[in-house]
């Protein structure tokens, strides 16, 4: 039965209020292939693959499973036609064990207890069969990232599904994790699974896909085999004719220009030691030394959860900092209060914009001068000049070329890669010398990359020192003048610019090599 | 039976009795709150519940009847809840009030339009005690266990039957799972809205069944306000067992037990202004509240309402 | 010229926005609950219209509206400024009784003082009290982070037994039926604003602290501190608001407008401590806040429509023996539209 189809998508519109995400889609997938879907950020490619699994209810549009029309109204209907799809976060419940997070949903008959080693016999089985190794009766809380995926997949596995989405499933992987997982999905393939990989990244799109197909702003831009793909051809269907691809920083092969070469020679940070502790007084950070000199961009590198976020909030104030010393410009930070770092030059732009950076119900201005109320212009004599802010607002709006009606509009209407603009325009509306930014262009489309990274070079060369901490390593080996590995809240090593090798920071992020 | 034996076993008595509006309420908050729901209409729903248990007692002739009528309309706001937080996605907390102003309102409405204001409000016969035979003869332990009305018999049986489900079922992991993460469910073809509508209501019914308890066991009429805070206190309880019906059990014997001891005290005269006495519950419900902070893990989404289409940072 | 007019075209059209599902929703209710009057036998209109005009007939009406108005409008601050930063502030009543047993106390206890020194006592005790009862639970919010939904209830519930102590036992009134302490120093009284018939000047304090609030909340640094903490927590902290304090000190100015509101009641209306003055205040009070969605401006209209409703509410039972319940009915009716109103236009 190869080569022939095992499911159709046709004609797939959604929107989101005025919004529209797919426009006439198209998707054809073939059985016993890996179907690359590429496209940036905001492409559709997720929105389509969530009307596939019936998250979203398609405005029009039709599915066809071998020829045949079905109605997938939700995941219920979509598990029982054969299709799983691995979320990019892991749907997973933290309290439950591997097993009960697999067996979930699948009503267990005839049982009068939950008693689940039959299941836990099959799950080993089936981790075993796919090289997915997995520990079925721990907590999945207490499981690493790359682990939580394997669980991911056998959920689908388990199942006995027919077509397998995987949504951006490389986020949260080493390199070498990333090649077992390709492994594990060629396995799949053979015995006549069908997958659907998500990715804005064309290497990895390249080196695991029987086809591919590059969605652009919501539409089909092109369907090709492997053979007849190259980078050239996918990168001119994700830009479209917007974008000059030469200029492009995304895309870039040669990297920065000379001038954004240039580092300066002062320190601004200095960290020696830095020790993060939680609420039970375990390690999140130890031991952590480093400097970033005035035009300086320096990355940390690392899978997600081992201490990135720790290390950039106690830096700002928001987590106590347990040892170790911190100062910037000489002066010590240690003790000191967001405000007060805010103050001194220091911004942020936090991982998560909706959780940490962001008052949906508040308007766009009270949004751009969070964090500065209580400075100039804002501030006049105890109160608020509203009149400034307003004014201050519509520069940025202009500047940062912020798609909203008015400086008055509530923020909720702004769409992700607008949020982050105003995120941008907020730590650059004051003068900064240190900027600490965690996954700038999480979940933004190209354009806004684009602009997220100019912004940083624009800056960097005006001699503001940047740590940028980063899940996207071709992101840190393109801005970044030092690379720093972080595992287990530890530093593996330190690369300059020049030595920097994807294989061997994949080994420092896995924990099985230190560098010095 | 020598004398402290007599008062132990009347004052243990005293407390099962005393325990089962705790129970009911309780084991009701748990079940919206392990889906998600977290309900503070508690006081308003058990105001209607006594109200019209009173009156269907009343009117009917039959205790049964009143249940069943406070059982309903308890039932009837618990789909309320789950309509304008689940379906229309409002926010929890103030459909919560709002669902207690109207149980407020409703419960001092009815007696006027049906009996009338009156000084001298009729009264309705007590819940009798049924002796289980064979068991109620055991020494001490049938006294307190097994002479009691047939709502403490429920009350204990509910909370075994909840643990099981619970814990022991698939049906268990499924129920538990929304309240963890929903999208999680969802996402494995669980239906979340209709386990948050199935346990709105019955925890619903619970409360109007916890409500109509009051008139029904101590004063045999309907009185203004008299759920007396139980309501909110059953909030603070189900905190303090951590959510889980077994726990919670205990907890209610704990607070059911406060009770009892401030009556009893009140009685035997302490020296201690009565008024005093009366706010022990209150501050018993503080200090639960304070311990529960520092151990309990409440389920990850209570409060929270799923949007399967919400758009989230990717 | 051009921009001038668009933009007041566009605060005419945010306002008729605001406005229009309020009167939707008022006509809403009216209309639900005025079948179901019809259906039991009662005269639709004449209730109506009891309940609409009372406040208007005659200068009694008003007056009683605005003595009304008073607790209703501090209440609805006192739930409503918590709300700002995200807290539910149940505890207005617990809040309002024990202000008042402090200004009560204050003004028994230096009964002998002139007006010049025991009014602001008595006042700034019912401020302080009040504000000390939410500073308890606003305290274990802070230290312990104990949902505050709960704690202020409770603190209700124990102000109960408090003002039952005080009126019964500590200065009890031997002539007066129900628990009622004897009065407060003349000192101690609010003076009149209108003597026929006798309205006190606590309307004054009311609208005062109504305006204060408003322009701190909207007008300062510290306002946008409470809004952004009320919007997201979260990022409040991460961008240096330290929002457990702004939790804290919400609360605690939510108990001292509603300690305010006791302070008046003693000092201004009863000149004495009586059980039960809380009436159903708190409820209403928070009704007002929800139908106002926060909204500081919105609260003092909202509050004065509520008073006449509530005026006319007892008129109605007194004349037409239809139990004042019902309009309690139409209120929670109202708030649940108003609420609706919100989903209908997320849509």
């Amino acid at each position: 039965m190869k080569n022939s189809t095992m499911l159709e998508m046709k004609g797939v519109r959604k929107s989101f209020g005025t919004v529209v995400a797919l426009d006439d889609v198209n998707l054809q997938l073939k059985s016993s292939e890996i179907h690359g879907l590429l496209g940036g950020n905001g492409a559709g490619k997720t929105t389509l693959m969530n009307v596939l699994y019936g998250l979203y209810k398609p405005d029009r549009g039709e599915i066809y499973l071998r020829e045949k029309k079905v109605e997938i109204q939700s995941p219920k209907d979509a598990i029982s036609c054969g299709i799983g799809m691995v979320h990019q976060h892991f749907l997973q419940i933290d309290s439950y064990t591997v097993t009960e997070n697999i067996v979930l949903g699948t009503r267990l008959k005839n049982r009068p207890t939950l008693d689940l080693d039959q299941e836990e016999q099959r799950i080993q089985d089936l981790s075993e069969r796919f090289g997915l190794e997995v520990s079925p009766s721990s907590l999945v809380e207490e499981l690493p990232m790359g682990i939580r995926q394997r669980v991911e997949i056998l959920k689908a596995v388990y199942r006995g599904v027919d077509v397998l989405i995987l949504d951006e499933p490389t986020t949260n992987l080493t390199p070498q994790e990333v090649e077992s997982l390709f492994q594990s999905l060629r396995v799949m393939v053979e015995e006549g699974m069908s997958v659907v990989f998500i990715t804005h990244k064309l290497r990895e799109v390249l080196s695991v896909s029987d086809r591919i197909s590059v969605l652009r702003d919501g539409r089909n831009v092109i369907t090709l085999p492997r053979d007849e793909a190259s980078e050239e051809v996918l990168v001119r269907a994700m830009v479209g004719e917007g974008l000059d691809v030469g200029k492009s920083l995304v895309f870039s092969d040669t990297g920065l220009d000379q001038e954004a070469l240039q580092v300066g020679q002062e320190p601004v940070l200095r960290v020696e030691g830095l020790q993060v502790v939680n609420e039970e007084g375990n390690p999140l950070v130890k031991d952590c030394s480093f400097q970033i000199r005035e035009k300086e961009i320096f990355g940390v590198a690392g899978v997600a959860g081992n201490g990135q976020q720790e290390l950039a909030e106690s830096l700002m104030g928001i987590r106590p900092i347990a040892g170790g010393q911190a100062s910037i410009d000489d002066t010590s930070i240690v003790g000191l209060e967001t405000r007060e770092l805010l103050e001194m030059g220091v911004t942020y732009i936090p991982e998560d914009r909706l959780q940490d950076g962001f008052l949906p119900t508040a308007n766009v201005a009270q949004n751009l001068i969070l964090g500065y109320q209580r400075q100039e212009p804002y501030h006049n004599r105890g109160f608020l000049d509203w009149n400034a802010i307003f004014r201050a607002a519509r520069e940025l709006i202009t500047e940062y070329n912020i798609m909203t009606p008015s400086a008055k509009e509530p923020a909720a209407n702004l769409s992700g890669g607008n949020i982050q603009r105003v995120m941008l325009a907020r730590a650059f509306s004051h003068p900064a010398k240190l900027l600490v930014a965690h996954n700038p262009t999480r979940g933004l489309d190209i354009g806004s990359m684009e602009f997220v990274y100019s912004k940083l070079l624009e800056r960097k060369e005006q001699g503001m020192a940047t740590l940028l901490l980063s899940e996207d390593l071709d992101e840190l080996m393109l801005l970044c003048d030092r690379i720093a590995t972080i595992y287990r809240g530890q530093f593996a090593g330190v690369l300059e610019r020049g030595e920097f090798d994807k294989y061997q920071i994949g080994r420092m992020m896995s924990g099985v090599e230190t560098h010095e | 039976m020598d004398q402290f034996q007599m008062q132990f076993v009347s004052f243990a008595r005293l407390v099962m009795l005393a325990m089962v509006p705790y129970v009911l309420a309780s084991q009701g908050t748990m079940l919206g709150g392990r889906t998600g729901l977290f309900s503070v209409s508690q006081e308003g729903i058990m105001l209607v519940g006594a109200s019209l248990g009173f009156l269907g007692a009343y009117l009917y002739g039959s205790l049964v009847y009143g249940m069943l009528l406070a059982m309903f309309v308890g039932g009837l706001f618990g789909l309320a809840l789950a309509y304008f937080t689940t379906t229309l996605k409002m926010n929890q907390f103030v459909i919560g009030l709002s669902l207690f102003f109207i149980g407020l309102g409703l419960s001092t409405l009815f007696p006027k339009i049906v009996i009338g204001v009156t000084l001298q409000p009729p009264l309705i016969p007590t819940l009798p005690d049924v002796p289980i035979p064979g068991l109620s003869q055991i020494p001490i332990l049938g006294d307190i266990f097994f002479n009691q009305n047939v709502l403490v018999y429920f009350a204990i049986l509910l909370s075994i039957f909840l643990y099981y489900l619970l814990y022991k079922t698939s049906i268990g992991l499924e129920l538990r799972s929304v309240g963890e993460n929903p999208k999680a469910a969802d996402s494995l073809g669980v239906n979340v809205s209709v386990m948050r509508y199935v346990t709105a209501i019955v925890g619903g019914m619970l409360m109007g069944l916890a409500g109509a308890y009051l008139p029904m066991v101590y004063t045999g009429t309907f009185t203004q306000g008299m759920v007396q805070g139980r309501g909110w206190i059953a909030i603070a309880l189900t905190f303090f067992g951590g959510w889980s019906p077994h726990l919670i059990f205990l907890g209610a014997l704990f607070f059911a037990g406060v009770e009892i001891l401030a009556l009893r005290v009140q009685v035997a005269g302490v020296g201690v202004p009565y008024q005093f006495l009366l706010t022990l519950p209150y501050i018993a419900t503080i200090l639960v509240m304070i311990f529960a902070s520092r151990r309990v893990r409440a389920p990850a989404f209570l409060g929270q309402n799923y949007d399967r289409e919400k758009r989230t940072l990717s | 010229m051009s921009e001038q007019t668009t933009e007041l075209g566009h605060s005419i059209k945010a306002l008729a926005d605001t406005l229009i599902p309020y009167i939707l929703a008022v006509v809403a209710a009216f209309a639900a609950v005025g079948i179901f009057f019809a259906a039991v036998g009662f005269d639709v209109l004449q209730a109506y219209s009891t309940i609409l005009f009372t406040s208007f007939r005659t200068p009694n009406g008003f007056v009683q509206t605005l003595l009304k108005y008073v607790p209703l409008l501090l209440q609805a601050l006192a739930f409503t400024v918590p709300l700002t930063a995200g807290k539910f502030n149940i505890g207005g009543e617990g809040q309002l009784i024990v202000g008042a047993i402090g200004a009560a106390a204050v003004g028994i206890m230096f009964s002998g003082l002139p007006m010049l020194l025991l009014l602001p006592m008595v006042i700034l005790a019912g401020i302080v009290f009040g504000g000390f009862w939410a500073a308890i639970p606003a305290w274990l919010l802070y230290r312990f982070g104990i949902n505050e939904i709960l704690t202020t209830v409770m603190m209700n519930f124990i102000s109960f037994s408090l003002i039952d102590y005080v009126a019964t036992e500590i200065w009890r009134d031997p002539t007066a039926g129900h628990p009622t302490t004897v009065p407060i120093g003349a000192g101690g009284e609010f003076p009149l604003l209108v003597a026929k018939p006798p309205l006190n000047s606590g309307i004054v304090l009311a609208l005062a602290a109504a305006v204060i609030v408003y322009v701190y909340v909207n007008r300062t640094p510290g306002g946008y501190d409470l809004v952004a903490t009320g919007a997201n927590a979260r990022a409040s902290r991460v961008f240096g608001i330290n929002v457990r304090v702004m939790f804290l000190l919400s609360l605690i100015v939510g108990g001292a407008l509603a300690g305010l509101s006791g302070a008046i009641e003693v000092a201004g209306v009863h000149h004495r401590l009586i059980e039960g003055l809380q009436s159903n205040f708190l409820l209403l009070g928070i009704i007002i806040g929800l139908m106002a969605r926060g909204n500081l401006l919105a609260v003092p209209f909202v509050a004065f429509f509520i008073a006449v409703l509530e005026v006319g509410a007892s008129a109605m039972q007194r004349t037409m023996m239809i139990p004042v319940e019902f309009v309690f009915i139409v209120e929670a009716l109202i708030l649940l539209f108003v609420l609706l109103s919100d989903v209908v236009r997320r849509r």
